[in-house]
């Protein structure tokens, strides 16, 4: 994924309201938000962001566009999502929450045809703090620093990050993936990234329940990831079904087991693959800090 | 959002999946006009599985068998649930039973093809049974076939059994379902295949872009004149019935933490709210300032609950307007003097507003607490000291 700081953003989705926060707030990030696209709005400028009514007009403007922020509502975000591919857009993240799981299972095909990275939906993005902020993270609670946090959540991806910066230790990146059932990129490919990405000495993994990616994750970590991993689990209390909207919580998966997607399982795979396990998320900080010792 | 039987097997109908001929019987009366010739199957309509055991499904022969089963069926709960309608249904001689089903698999990220040669009841002790078939790219008849043959069928079922499968595909797109699964399917002696009993869920987030979905949720929620965020939504989850504490986050990994922080403190949860992110992108739902005021609301009005956590973490709201949002709730809604059956508010709230958010919520003595463990253990502490309320 290219991620540098200079890389130029599209903002699909966009209006006066959402440029004033988001839009605003990147580009004070220094990130460079080169063009929005909102059908309708095309012409007009929001905080120095030129509108298009199609993102082929926004490219022929302004030129290739390294990654597109999709913020339209969520029945419109599988057809912005195919209008960026079309116009030759390879990374994706969608911050609409509430899309139909259908609706990205036609997405994935289409994404994995055309080699196209698909963060999210439901995603508050990527952000490289000091560096770039590639949705809607809340930059306060980030410092540059050596730990790499991957989420399902985007909330607890900003809980685990204000833990870490009031102990005096920086992020090297922080992505949520989305809590989706059906989610564009996975653990893997993050813990992949990490492995591999220089400014990173550690990584904070932080499941809950539902679905099969922490055990999956688990498995990968025993066998390829070289950093030493942390994982933290949400909801071990939470009552079967609930799902507070993360309908991840509630995914079925198919032939692995009955106790797959339960925090127990997630608990007993990354128990058996040795990754330390944070309580709650104010233990983080000194797990970190043991693992760095040992590195 | 599952359907009742009656209501699959409509769909069934629609979609050219083979059923038998049956009525849905509102009331007792509706049996004096039956079109089917006996014996008939009179069934009980749940959601809840296990009502064939439960007694929920009888077979009669005549009028007046059939008015006293019924008259049965619509009193028994099955785990609970008592059937609004009951469906009369022609009575099928299989000579074979198999199972077929197409789920979204979370795993693969794609929908998966289920099926089993041995259906019925003991579909789950015959799990090994089972095949499965993910259907990678966009669908094609082949992918039925494939489970067909797996399934070890021959000859013409395989073309017979595939094109059913194909069909429940079609449904499970067009309606965007979760799952739909037909078991048993019946086999006769002579190839002839029925769907004797279906199951189907709908996607809760795709209903409102189905005209006809959304008019079947509206009555079976009874939810129409509904105009709160979280009624229509259905997030106002319980946790605990007997619990004291209510939690109100902005997001689902914050509100599932706070509430195993609680837990593991000794903290008793009832309810959990979900408020959502900061940003509107879809113009029907309620502003962010409207959800966390609908949430308080919620959470308060409920007589058991003795302490609510507000815990709100990067919402796009400075903090200022978090804690306007709390304290104007609070203005109107908290009683003047100390009432005990009020509960108490807790703010758990960071960020660089907060000395200006603490500011605005002291006059109302509402704590604001930036340490989350510190904010639990204060919700923990207050629920425990909370004289025990009347129900």
């Amino acid at each position: 994924m290219n991620l540098q700081p200079d890389s130029k953003i599209l903002f699909q989705g966009i209006t006066a309201e959402l440029s004033a926060t988001h839009g605003v707030q990147m580009k004070v990030y220094g990130t460079k938000v080169v063009a929005g696209v909102n059908p309708g709005l095309g012409g007009q400028t929001f905080d120095d962001i030129p509108v298009f009514d199609l993102v082929e007009q926004a490219l022929a403007e302004v030129g290739a566009i390294d990654t597109t922020l999709i913020f339209v509502p969520a029945y419109q975000a599988l057809d912005a999502a195919l209008e960026a591919i079309s116009a030759g857009i390879r990374q994706i993240i969608i911050v609409s929450s509430g899309m139909p799981p259908l609706d990205m299972v036609h997405l994935l095909r289409k994404a994995e045809a055309t080699e196209t990275i698909i963060v999210g939906p439901n995603s508050p993005g990527i952000i490289i703090p000091g560096k770039l902020l590639l949705g809607t993270h809340r930059s306060e609670f980030y410092i540059p620093g050596a730990v790499g946090i991957v989420s399902r959540s985007s909330t607890l991806t900003y809980e685990i990050a204000l833990e870490l910066t009031k102990a005096g230790l920086g992020q090297s990146m922080a992505v949520s993936i989305g809590g989706d059932a059906i989610a564009g990129s996975s653990f893997l490919q993050w813990l992949q990234m990490f492995d591999a990405d220089d400014a990173t000495k550690v990584i904070v993994l932080v499941g809950e329940l539902g679905g099969n990616s922490e055990e999956a994750a688990a498995h990968y970590i025993t066998e390829t990831i070289k950093k030493p991993v942390i994982a933290y689990i949400a909801g071990r209390q939470a009552p079967a079904g609930r799902h507070w909207g993360h309908t991840g919580t509630l995914a079925a998966v198919v032939g692995r087991g009955v106790n797959v997607g339960t925090a127990q399982s997630k608990l007993a795979a990354l128990k058996s693959a040795k990754i330390p396990i944070a309580e709650k998320p104010s233990q983080i900080p000194d797990l970190v800090k043991k693992a760095l010792k040992k590195t | 959002m599952d359907l009742l039987e009656y209501q699959a097997k409509e769909w069934f109908r629609e979609t050219g999946i083979p059923v038998l001929p049956s009525q849905r019987i509102d009331k007792i009366g509706d049996l004096k006009g039956l079109k089917i010739p006996y014996p008939v199957v009179i069934k009980s309509q749940v959601r809840k599985g296990g009502r064939g055991r439960a007694g929920g499904v009888r077979i009669v022969t005549n009028t007046i068998d059939a008015i006293a089963a019924a008259q049965t069926i619509f009193h028994l709960p099955i785990l609970g649930e008592v059937p609004e309608v009951l469906l009369a249904e022609a009575k099928y001689n299989a000579d074979r039973e198999f199972y077929l089903a197409v789920v979204l698999d979370s795993a693969t990220r794609r929908p998966v093809l289920l099926g089993s040669p041995q259906g019925g009841v003991d579909v789950e002790s015959s799990e090994e049974l089972l095949q499965q078939v993910v259907v990678e790219q966009e669908f094609s008849p082949f992918y039925a076939r494939k489970l067909s043959v797996k399934m070890g069928l021959k000859g013409a079922l395989i073309g017979s059994v595939s094109d059913v499968v194909e069909k429940m595909y079609q449904l499970f797109w067009q309606k965007d379902l979760d799952l739909v699964e037909i078991n048993p399917l019946g086999v006769s002696a002579t190839g002839e295949l029925m769907a004797l009993d279906g199951k189907v869920t709908v996607n809760s987030r795709a209903i409102a872009r189905h005209a006809d979905i959304s008019l079947m949720a509206q009555k079976m929620a009874n939810r129409a004149n509904s105009q709160n965020y979280f009624d229509i939504l259905g997030n106002a989850d319980l946790v605990d019935r007997s619990g004291n504490i209510g939690i109100l986050g902005n997001g689902a990994g914050l509100v599932m933490a706070t509430l195993d922080l609680v837990t593991d403190g000794g903290g008793k949860v009832k309810t959990c709210l979900n408020i959502g992110h900061g940003s509107n992108l879809d113009p029907n739902k309620p502003s962010f300032s409207d959800r966390l005021e609908q949430g308080l609301e919620l959470l308060v009005r409920d007589k058991n609950i003795q302490v609510v956590l507000v815990n709100i973490l990067g919402s796009v709201l400075k903090g200022v307007k978090v804690a306007e949002s709390i304290s104007k709730f609070g203005e109107d809604r908290m009683p003047k003097t100390r009432n005990a059956a009020y509960p108490r508010l807790i703010v758990r709230f960071a960020g660089s507003e907060l000395d200006s958010a603490q500011t605005q919520l002291a006059s109302l003595a509402i704590p604001l607490i930036e340490n989350l463990d510190e904010a639990v253990l204060q919700t923990i502490r207050q629920a425990k000291s909370s004289p025990a309320k009347k129900l």
